[in-house]
């Protein structure tokens, strides 16, 4: 099984390499500086899908009872979806899209999934709360 | 991944991890679901655990399964259940006892 400190870490390492490898092959004149742009944005987009698809794995099932596990879980589940489509658009729109269209989508794409995450998981977390009680006071 | 195929080609197994989507489920409340020896269950229970689809934790007597699939193995379980993948021996649904089938035609 893969740690999730393991994930983090090769995706670390593959944009470092990446652009690393863009820096050199611009230096030596066999890539222009938009190919070696569109190459570490790649990479980015794909290392987001990749984080995103271990979300559920990493974020587990964890809560107070059984509702706020089964809430949690959706809430990485939606999360994780959201984050490895978006990863996936992001690093297509970067590969094939005019680069003013993937600079501007590509972000657009990204908070929309972020959004998509936090008010889901705020959602579905908020129907979990324990009830006030009618005779509190009493 | 060859143990996420293998746990994935089985109906009853897909069937489990369908159940556990509604939240975490003990074993036996897992085994209801299904016509089957509580040592087949178990089986099933841990060919899913080692391939990593769920986990579990022991609380007193009791054993709770709950999902941890990646967005991966979420969209191939999606996928296997589309296209029917290894329906031979599909689940079937818990027999109905022959008192609970008398009371209901009645």
């Amino acid at each position: 099984m893969i740690r999730p400190i393991g994930i983090a870490l090769a995706t670390a390492a593959a944009i470092l390499a990446t652009s690393a490898l863009a820096k050199y092959l611009q230096s030596a004149d066999v890539l222009d500086a938009e190919t070696g742009r569109r190459m570490v944005q790649v990479v980015v987009g794909l290392a987001l899908a990749v984080w995103g698809n271990y979300m559920p794995k990493r974020f587990g099932a964890g809560g107070a009872n059984a509702c706020a596990s089964s809430r949690a879980y959706s809430a990485v589940r939606v999360g994780g979806w959201s984050m490895t489509l978006a990863g996936l658009i992001r690093a297509g729109l970067w590969a094939f899209a005019p680069v003013p269209v993937a600079d501007v989508v590509g972000m657009l794409v990204v908070l929309t999934a972020l959004l998509v995450t936090l008010s889901y998981g705020t959602w579905a977390l908020s129907r979990c709360r324990p009830r006030p009680r009618k005779n509190a006071s009493a | 991944m060859g143990q996420v195929f293998k746990a994935l080609a089985d109906p009853t197994r897909r069937r489990v991890l369908e159940l556990l989507r509604a939240g975490p489920m003990s074993a036996g409340e897992l085994s209801a679901h299904f016509p089957v020896s509580k040592p087949t269950m178990s089986a099933h229970f841990s060919v899913l655990r080692e391939a990593g689809l769920v986990e579990s934790a022991k609380a007193g007597k009791s054993v709770t399964y709950h999902l941890n699939l990646s967005v991966l193995e979420d969209a191939l379980l999606g996928f296997a259940q589309t296209f029917g993948l290894g329906t031979v021996g599909r689940a079937r649904p818990a027999k109905v006892s022959p008192m609970l089938r008398k009371a209901t035609a009645r």
